[in-house]
């Protein structure tokens, strides 16, 4: 926010405090946030109370500050205070802003290895904001998913996470990662769930990984996820409210945050259900798809970024897959495909209508810049989105693009095909593109981050790749880059990078 | 172009200046009385609006359109500029001279539904417009203006208000406008010769051919051959202020009125049509069509008006292809525009009183033909270099923006538009 920035820690009064014991005493947490590393400029103070019932962590909302502005901000308890983090506020409404330069991210499994893409961004120190497009953390127990057969750092707690207990001794354990620190530590995140968060492929009333009974009710789950998530997550939800969430960036950039977990119907079973295309069905909500549209407007700031965890481009799986190929696919994308149908129904392939909804409205108004930003689908990609589909070889007519970030460290194709990256994986991305010329870039294989850059010229999106996920030192370079113009709705490739 | 034209200046309310064209084509200007033919000597600002009728914003690229892409890229770009409502050439054009909304300047569209003579008529003339515009301000103020419009709709309503105008021709019998190439030589005979400070063009090529190309929907091959076509004429244009020593003093900006969308021959709406299930309806209904949008007029009994456009507004609304029924007010078009306005979504269009009436697959009128280019360009140290901002430019800016080079201070009741002074450097 212009004015304001959410601060969040986690604190360990007593020992028997730790996360998820729901003991210990209520304690004040003193916080500060200053205009200067050194805290000769603090610019608001106060303390806060936390206690067992939200898991010792603290949320405090700083006010007062000025826009476009660096802080800095500690916690203190008793004699004890926290490492310094920096933060920065928003650009004032209306304001001209020359750019904006965020981390992108999603997808980071402890268990298929080390968060190095988070030390990338910790370190490059221009972030305005990190966004984190979904799968913070993930539910599985030791060896039901990790790097390929290779279980690189076990969860904790050693079960899946089914009850509010479990959920937060996951949240802390993430939290303890050094190269999450570092870059919690460096810039404000901007968040949403995807299915992780609580299970996989999760919708309203359940998830694919979810047996009711067993694990208990699918609303108690779910509930449970959403409060450790409230706890322990730098974001203004608390259980109850909605998450999603639209920011603003002076007159350059709008920011819409989905949720599109909470309300959605359950997914189709192929994409050759007749239901994918039924009106009845959504994967936003209707009072969701009300607020994105009105968010989608040509009015306001230049640039419409929306924080879209499932992707939106349409997919078609070729028929030219073999069967190994397609088996690969279908294990990255889940579910079941088919020859020449949506190969994802968990996307918003599974949920046409919404997705028509969007083009026209986009279409309809003729509402610029939009860009989608996604995560999820453990690959980087550039697409248009096309006014029609069907048309779209001949016209090129696209009303928005979108950029999809590939996975921290979870598995993506190669992993799955258990071949060398950039071997096996290569004729299905081609096929993929050729099969949907709307897909500009598509890279099955590699983890790592991404680097968004908005300017009024244009939006453009640095994919960097690292060399080993399985390596806590493992570098990062750039493998591509991709740039929306101002205007063209369409996604080309640049040449050059990012510093 | 020669700078020694023959000069037949004739005695009486109104001046003729007959210049030599490129190709020996003569071009006739004409002058407002007491308007001196020779050119300012002191060193000045001169500015130019080139309007390229019906542009695209996506349409302004290095590989199509070379000349225009490279000044956009040399001055300061707008990308969120978008056309106003109605998304018609003439509304624009005004809005752009005056800097006030339709509601103020009397003219919301092309075409009205005249309720004083009965009949559907455009806004093509000099009294239709009724608010003070930048051309006569200027010249009031002792400046100079031109004004060169290919299409004979917009010199008639501009009518005698510049300091001199060219009066389009040749015009293509079916289109209505000069070529390009044809205004372009006029602007460039009324810069060599009369040389005023600020000079109103529009290029009318991009708009027409888009209109009327048949592979609109998906070639578009004839509507590029244009843009291509148009480039070239703004190219002359920058190459003869550089030869002419002009362009170190020349600011020059460059928008569209609005853009373009285009229809499959089955997406079409005609009210008319609609409304023959209730003749009483269609009996007190009037149709002022503008391609994307139909302008609605009830000439019924004031008793059944509000009871009468409810259940219009109800029957149009829910045609598939119409996007919005609206009110003139909520659109700031005044009492000209009547009692609704009806848009058509994306891919479709009007066609009344006949489906047969409008069948050319390219319009403009409605939503979806909002965005438009609009950059700041020029030699003039005024202007700011390479610059792109995400203000919200509108067709209505115009008159402030380039009044705010001269001083002009804002008409009575001042503007609706704003000066995008981010174009410009201090």
């Amino acid at each position: 926010m212009p004015g304001s920035v959410l601060l969040w820690t986690r604190v360990t009064p007593t020992p028997e405090s730790f996360p998820g014991s729901g003991a210990g005493p209520d304690v004040s947490v003193r916080w500060e946030i200053s205009a200067d590393q050194a805290f000769t400029k603090v610019a608001a103070s106060g303390t806060a109370s936390t206690g067992p019932a939200r898991d010792h962590t603290v949320k405090v909302v700083a006010g007062r500050l000025l826009p476009a502005t660096n802080y800095w901000y500690r916690f203190t308890l008793g004699q004890e205070t926290s490492p310094v983090g920096r933060t920065r506020t928003a650009p004032a409404a209306g304001a001209a802003v020359d750019r904006l330069t965020f981390g992108v991210v999603s997808c980071a499994n402890w268990q298929a290895g080390y968060f190095s893409s988070y030390r990338h961004l910790a370190a490059r120190g221009d972030l305005d904001a990190v966004l984190h497009l979904g799968d913070y953390l993930y539910e599985y127990a030791p060896g039901d998913y990790q790097a390929r057969d290779v279980v690189v750092r076990p969860h904790e707690p050693a079960v899946e996470m089914t009850r509010l207990e479990h959920y937060r001794r996951r949240h802390a354990q993430y939290k303890t990662d050094p190269d999450l620190q570092a870059l919690h530590a460096a810039a404000p995140f901007i968040v949403t769930w995807d299915d992780h968060e609580s299970a996989n492929d999760a919708w309203q009333g359940g998830a694919e990984n979810h047996t009711p009974g067993v694990e208990g009710a699918w609303s108690e789950r779910f509930a449970a996820a959403h409060q450790a998530y409230a706890e322990w997550m730098p974001v203004r939800y608390e259980p109850g409210g909605q998450i999603y969430r639209r920011l603003e960036f002076g007159s350059l950039a709008s920011l819409a945050m989905l949720d599109l977990r909470s309300y959605r119907d359950q997914q189709a079973a192929s994409g050759a259900d007749s239901s994918i295309s039924s009106p009845a069905r959504t994967i936003t909500g209707t009072a969701q798809m009300d607020w994105l549209l009105g968010n989608l407007k040509s009015d306001g700031p230049q640039w419409k970024l929306v924080g879209n965890p499932v992707m939106i481009a349409p997919v078609r799986v070729p028929s030219t897959l073999s069967t190994a190929e397609l088996a690969g696919v279908q294990k990255l994308m889940g579910g079941t495909s088919i020859n020449g149908v949506p190969y994802n129904v968990d996307q918003w392939d599974g949920y046409e209508a919404d997705r028509n909804r969007v083009v026209r409205h986009l279409r309809d108004n003729a509402v610029k810049d939009t860009v989608f930003l996604t995560g999820d689908i453990h690959s980087g990609w550039a697409c248009d989105i096309p006014a029609d589909p069907a048309s779209y070889p001949a016209t090129g007519d696209s009303v928005a693009a979108e950029l999809v970030c590939t996975s921290v460290t979870s598995d993506n194709l190669d992993d799955i095909l258990n071949v060398p990256p950039r071997t096996g994986s290569v004729g299905v991305e081609n096929a993929i593109k050729a099969a949907n010329p709307h897909v500009k870039y598509l890279d099955f294989d590699s983890h790592g981050f991404s680097v968004l850059e908005v300017t009024p010229a244009g939006v453009r999106m640095d994919w960097y790749v690292l060399a080993e996920r399985t390596d806590p030192g493992s570098q990062a370079t750039r493998s591509t880059s991709f740039q929306v113009q101002s205007t063209s709705g369409k996604v080309t490739r640049m040449q050059g990078g990012l510093q | 172009m020669s700078r020694s034209a023959t000069n037949r200046l004739t005695p009486g309310r109104r001046q003729f200046l007959q210049l030599a064209a490129a190709g020996g084509a003569a071009v006739v200007l004409s002058a407002a009385p007491g308007t001196t033919w020779a050119a300012p000597a002191a060193v000045r600002t001169r500015s130019y609006v080139l309007v390229v009728d019906g542009c695209r914003p996506d349409e302004i690229t290095p590989a199509l359109t070379p000349r225009l892409a490279a000044l956009r890229a040399a001055g300061c770009n707008f990308p969120a500029a978008r056309s106003l409502p109605i998304m018609e050439t003439i509304p624009n054009h005004v809005m752009m001279m005056t800097g006030v909304r339709p509601d103020r300047s009397g003219v919301p569209a092309n075409a009205i539904f005249d309720r004083a003579e009965g009949v559907v008529r455009d806004l093509d003339r000099s009294t239709d417009l009724h608010f003070p515009t930048l051309l006569e301000r200027l010249h009031e103020r002792g400046l100079t203006t031109g004004s060169v419009l290919s299409k004979k709709y917009l010199y008639g309503v501009f009518g005698a208000r510049a300091s001199y105008r060219w009066e389009p021709q040749p015009v293509l019998p079916v289109t209505g406008h000069a070529p390009d190439a044809a205004t372009m030589d006029a602007l460039l005979a009324m810069v060599s010769g009369p040389d005023p400070d600020f000079v109103f063009t529009n290029l009318g090529d991009i708009d027409r051919v888009g209109h009327s190309d048949l592979s609109g929907t998906t070639l578009r091959a004839a509507r590029e051959t244009a843009l291509t076509d148009t480039d070239v004429q703004v190219g002359r244009f920058i190459d003869h202020l550089k030869s002419a020593g002009k362009w170190d003093s020349s600011v020059v900006m460059v928008l569209a009125d609005h853009s373009m969308d285009w229809s499959v021959p089955s997406n079409v709406i005609s009210i008319d049509l609609i409304l023959q299930s209730r003749p009483e309806l269609q009996s007190n209904v009037k149709i002022a069509q503008n391609g994307g949008a139909d302008l609605l007029y009830w000439t019924g009994a004031d008793a059944d008006r509000a009871a009468g456009l409810a259940a219009v507004e109800q029957l149009v609304g829910a045609h598939e292809g119409v996007f919005s029924v609206n009110s003139p007010g909520d659109l700031r078009l005044g009492a000209e525009a009547g009692d609704l306005v009806a848009y058509c979504r994306a891919g479709w269009r009007f066609s009344d009183p006949y489906v047969a009436s409008n069948p050319i697959p390219g319009n403009h009128g409605h939503p979806a033909t909002e965005p438009i280019p609009f950059f700041v360009s020029g030699g003039s140290p005024l202007v700011a270099k390479s610059v792109v901002s995400s203000e919200a430019a509108r067709t209505v800016d115009v008159a402030p923006t380039i009044g705010g080079i001269y001083g002009l201070k804002p008409p009575a009741g001042g503007y609706d538009g704003t000066a995008r002074s981010s174009a410009f450097t201090g």
